[in-house]
């Protein structure tokens, strides 16, 4: 289908050139022809003309034209004249041979060369009218010396006539006579009008034989070849490019199609070669994208990130999250327990981005997590990771850390910072501020350097705030930078969030800040909030575990509740919990000893139960079937799926020897 | 806890005030095990219990199985926390409250 329009356009094409190249030649050359033609067949008869009216002028004797004229009287030599004319006339072809006398008005015949009976014939002394312009001419030759003038007339009458006249002189040398020729040209136009056909059709004869021959050439030199061209084409576009290095076109034109085809099938090749690199790349640039994925999800799962952190420990609140820019980041947080007491906590940004940063934080984080376990200051910590990071860092990257020991029982904090951005802090009841903290260099940057370590405290409800500069450094559209100024105002549009809701204000206002514009940092933020749980943090009352202290307990409970005002049903569904988790203990733990505490917060408890009996999860008992009848029942597990029921949360753990249950409520 | 029983016929009415827990079931459960016999309508009022334990569904339990045999069982007046509990336990279909 495509291959016929293809061919339609450039066969007709050709042809139709060649058919206006030979119009166009034609046209040119027939007039040029013709012309050239008519000239010289005039020339040709006027010499003709001439010749025989010389020979004519020279053989008449002059002298005895004047015997015939005026007196009309014929002799011998005048029929042997008359009989030598007719001779010339019919022998050359002329139309009309005679002579005579131009008068001033009329010419006058002395002979008229014709058979006898034929038309037009004039006899002696007969007078005619000069014609086309004769009159002059004739004149013009009536002397000795006259210029051979030819007279060409083109009449109805006479029809296409070319007239020589030419004087005829007496022995004196005057002229007495002009012996005239005319000689028909008719058979000239004749000629012409036969040549322009013959010419015609020679040129389409010429045409037709040259159409067809250019034609089949122009089908077998570039027709062919351009479609077999175009077929590899489509075909090669049809097959999805699939067989590119299969591809071959047969042209053998020697010529600039073979030269296309040949260019075809070079770009064909190179585009093969380019295709299988490309696809080479491709696969191995989605095998490092993968691993590079897997790599992100190991070093996202090396950071702590199961919240909360440490369910156990009532005394603070911590949170943290890192948003990477590219698939692995160098930024990383990091908090553990040193000891029972003790809470490291950490937050660094490695210098660069990728991989190498991402190794390099992984390097950082567990050299720093190792000192930090040894039980050194801060201080200390920074010197000596500094000191081991400093080794064969060929590749001269640095990490800037805050680091700080969180004592949990007092809430002093002693931290250090390696070119850290400035921690903020918030005191209860105020607002977020930065504490100007002095930096010492980067960790990595310089063996041996020096750090300094500082205190703050943390008092009951009051959070610290720590965060890479990625937060600061965030930039919107218009490259204006986030700032600490619009972070601060955005942990304190709300400062008495808990960690993990201030973090996501944060988080939310640096992406409304941004906007659409593109992460170039990783994002890293972590918050500690000590509880606000009065000088006390969990009240605690050692109780012995004996079902006559239930009451006791109870008591002790509902106080710090009623305290708090929680709803007389919360209290008596803490009540059952009470009873049943201490019956439990008193009756089937072997405990001696038992210690409760309680922390109530503005709408929320949390009771804990801490026993030196055997080792017992209740949250691991399987829940009773609560559909069957009466007889069926059995009282067993009731009490602690009770529990499970109308409290918020039962968390158990057993550590050091005692059991500990957390039930939490909140109103 | 504070058990008051008013006994017409065969009709035992006990009106329990305070909590029915660990301390106080094993006291409900004496009652009612020298009280029950002959007894064909129980009537427990709930009234002023605060609430109870799952050592109180286990004296209710026995009561129920013991009344199965002899009569009914009807308990009245469940506050909110109460109700919830037996509930919560399966024990409203076995229990009949009123």
């Amino acid at each position: 289908m495509k291959q016929r329009i293809w061919n339609l356009k450039l066969q007709p094409k050709l042809l139709l050139g060649l058919v206006v190249m030979a119009a166009v030649l034609a046209a040119a050359l027939t007039p040029t022809i013709s012309r050239l033609y008519r000239r010289q067949m005039e020339s040709y008869y006027t010499q003709l003309a001439f010749d025989q009216a010389s020979i004519a002028a020279s053989l008449i004797d002059g002298d005895r034209i004047r015997n015939y004229y005026p007196s009309g009287e014929k002799d011998a030599y005048y029929e042997q004249v008359r009989q030598y004319l007719l001779t010339v006339k019919q022998a050359m072809g002329l139309r009309y041979f005679y002579v005579v006398v131009p008068e001033e008005d009329v010419m006058v015949y002395i002979w008229d060369a014709g058979t006898p009976g034929e038309e037009g014939v004039c006899d002696l002394g007969d007078t005619d009218a000069y014609y086309g312009g004769g009159d002059e001419l004739m004149h013009a030759a009536f002397s000795p010396d006259a210029e051979e003038t030819i007279l060409i007339t083109n009449n109805e009458e006479y029809g296409y006539l070319a007239s020589a006249y030419v004087a005829i002189l007496d022995s004196s040398g005057e002229p007495v006579a002009l012996a005239s020729i005319d000689i028909s040209m008719d058979m000239i136009d004749q000629q012409i009008r036969q040549f322009v056909l013959l010419m015609f059709l020679v040129i389409c004869g010429v045409l037709l034989v040259s159409v067809f021959a250019y034609y089949f050439y122009i089908r077998r030199t570039l027709i062919r070849p351009l479609g077999t061209l175009h077929q590899a084409a489509l075909g090669l576009a049809e097959h999805s490019m699939d067989h590119l290095d299969d591809f071959r076109v047969d042209i053998h034109t020697g010529d600039e199609v073979e030269d296309l085809a040949r260019a075809f099938q070079y770009m064909t090749g190179q585009l093969n070669d380019y295709i299988q690199n490309l696809a080479q790349v491709t696969a191995e640039k989605e095998r490092i994208g993968a691993e590079l994925d897997v790599a992100a999800k190991i070093q996202a799962d090396m950071l702590p990130c199961i919240f909360p952190a440490f369910p156990d420990r009532h005394e603070f609140d911590i949170y943290a999250s890192m948003t990477p820019a590219k698939e692995v980041g160098g930024d990383f947080y990091d908090f553990f327990l040193v000891d029972d007491d003790h809470l490291a906590i950490v937050i660094a940004d490695v210098s660069g981005k990728g991989v190498p940063a991402a190794l390099f934080m992984v390097i950082a984080k567990t050299l720093l997590k190792n000192a930090a376990q040894t039980g050194l200051s801060p201080r200390a910590i920074l010197e000596k990771v500094n000191n081991q990071l400093c080794e064969n860092n060929e590749a001269e990257m640095f990490v800037t850390v805050w680091l700080g020991i969180y004592e949990i029982s007092t809430g002093k904090l002693t931290a250090a910072n390696a070119g850290h951005e400035y921690p903020a802090i918030r005191r209860a009841g105020g607002g977020f501020e930065l504490v100007k903290d002095r930096h010492g260099f980067v960790l990595a940057g310089m063996e041996n350097a020096r750090y300094r370590e500082y205190q703050l405290e943390l008092g009951p409800g009051d959070t610290l705030f720590v965060y890479t500069d990625g937060v600061a450094e965030a930039t919107d559209a218009a490259n204006t930078l986030y700032g600490t100024e619009r972070m601060l105002g955005a942990l304190n549009a709300a400062p008495e969030r808990g960690p993990e809701e201030l973090l996501a204000a944060v988080r939310s206002d640096i992406d409304q800040f941004v906007g659409g514009a593109p992460q170039f940092d990783d994002i890293t933020m972590l918050a500690i909030r000590r509880r606000d749980t009065g000088t006390e943090i969990m009240k605690k009352r050692s109780v012995e575990p004996r079902l006559e202290c239930i009451e006791t307990v109870s008591e002790f409970f509902e106080r710090e509740l009623t305290a708090r005002q929680a709803p007389p049903k919360v209290i008596a569904q803490v009540n059952v919990a009470i009873d049943e988790i201490f019956s439990n203990i008193a009756r089937y733990s072997g405990a001696t000893s038992a210690t409760v505490g309680c922390e109530v917060e503005t709408g929320r408890a949390i009771l804990r139960f801490t026993d030196n009996g055997r080792p017992y999860d209740p949250t691991q008992q399987a829940d009773p079937d609560t559909t069957l009848g009466a007889e069926e029942r059995e009282i067993g597990g009731l009490g602690i799926f009770m529990v499970k029921k109308t409290m918020d949360r039962i968390s158990y753990s057993y550590t050091d020897g005692m059991n500990v249950l957390t039930i939490e409520k909140s109103w | 806890m504070t058990i008051q029983k008013n006994l017409q016929g065969t009709t035992l009415r006990v009106t329990l005030e305070g909590r029915l827990d660990t301390t106080t079931a094993p006291q409900l459960e004496a009652e009612l095990k020298a009280s029950l016999d002959g007894i064909t309508e129980l009537d427990l009022d709930f009234e002023k219990l605060e609430y109870l334990s799952s050592a109180g569904l286990r004296v209710l339990l026995a009561a129920q199985k013991t009344m199965n045999k002899q009569g009914t069982m009807v308990i009245h007046h469940v506050n909110e926390t109460i109700r919830e509990v037996f509930e919560v336990t399966g024990f409203i279909d076995i229990l009949t409250i009123e």
